[in-house]
């Protein structure tokens, strides 16, 4: 269990979500807990996610759904704690990671009839360098749900310290070891 | 500053005052001080209300496909590839 009040952390954008959904009352009494504390910190990254995702969600959708989606992302804006700029900092870093681990470690994902294309695929991975470029810069543990993806970044940054000057190593904290 | 009247429980009062002593400070710097400190976690945790109810509305409602979308996880028909 992490102590909630260790933190702040730098939330993962499907940590943020896997925490505002779960089921497990431990983590709603985790994330009660971290909100007395803390505000949750995400990555201008996953701003850009979420955003482009309720977007897509309202293109998507029948005319009678688009009100409830447009509701959610107020929601979700109204409730923002602090985003991470992507600045000059953050490029520099984000692109040696890049370097390091140019292709993703997993393929794209598939669900039922639907699938990631590789272009997404590759889109989202660079998404992840630029948020463990984040969480390195602000010296804050990431807390994620995607283990493969954040441990490749993690033993690409390890195997070239020096590419990362009085930065490192990224910690990383996956959202189920929290509670 | 503004001069009020409070009643307190009688050990949180002795405790108070025993903590001014200690510090050779005024008993209404002391009582300032945990009112502050009481009032901004109390603040905090409203926050952390708030936010709660805004994460149950932005995410409540949505099936899994349609979370994997707002994580960034874009999935598309494979016939539409």
């Amino acid at each position: 269990m992490v102590l909630p009040a260790s933190g702040p952390f730098l939330f993962d954008t499907s940590a943020e979500s896997w925490l505002a959904r779960s089921g497990d009352p431990q983590a709603r009494v985790w994330m009660r807990e971290y909100l007395s504390h803390h505000q949750v910190q995400v990555s201008a990254v996953t701003l850009l996610e979420r955003v482009r995702g309720y977007s897509l969600l309202w293109r998507r959708a029948r005319p009678e759904r688009r009100e409830s989606i447009e509701v959610a992302r107020t929601a979700y804006l109204g409730g923002l704690g602090r985003v991470w700029p992507i600045d000059s900092a953050t490029a520099v870093v984000a692109g040696e990671i890049m370097a390091l681990a140019p292709d993703p470690p997993t393929p794209p994902r598939r669900s039922h009839h639907l699938a990631e294309s590789r272009q997404e695929r590759l889109a989202r991975w660079r998404f992840d360098g630029m948020i463990a470029a984040t969480a390195l810069l602000v010296r804050m543990p990431l807390v994620h749900n995607n283990a493969a993806d954040f441990e490749h970044i993690r033993g690409a940054i390890e195997r070239a310290p020096g590419r990362f000057p009085k930065l490192g190593p990224l910690e990383l904290v996956r959202c189920t070891s929290l509670l | 500053m503004r001069r009020t009247t409070l009643t307190l429980p009688a050990d949180a009062l002795t405790q108070a005052e025993r903590i001014a002593r200690a510090r050779k400070v005024k008993l209404s710097a002391v009582i300032s001080e945990a009112l502050s400190e009481g009032l901004r976690v109390y603040a905090a945790a409203e926050r952390g209300e708030q936010v709660l109810n805004s994460y149950r509305t932005a995410f409540g409602g949505f099936s899994e496909e349609e979370v994997a979308i707002l994580d960034g996880v874009i999935l598309e028909s494979e016939a539409g590839h």
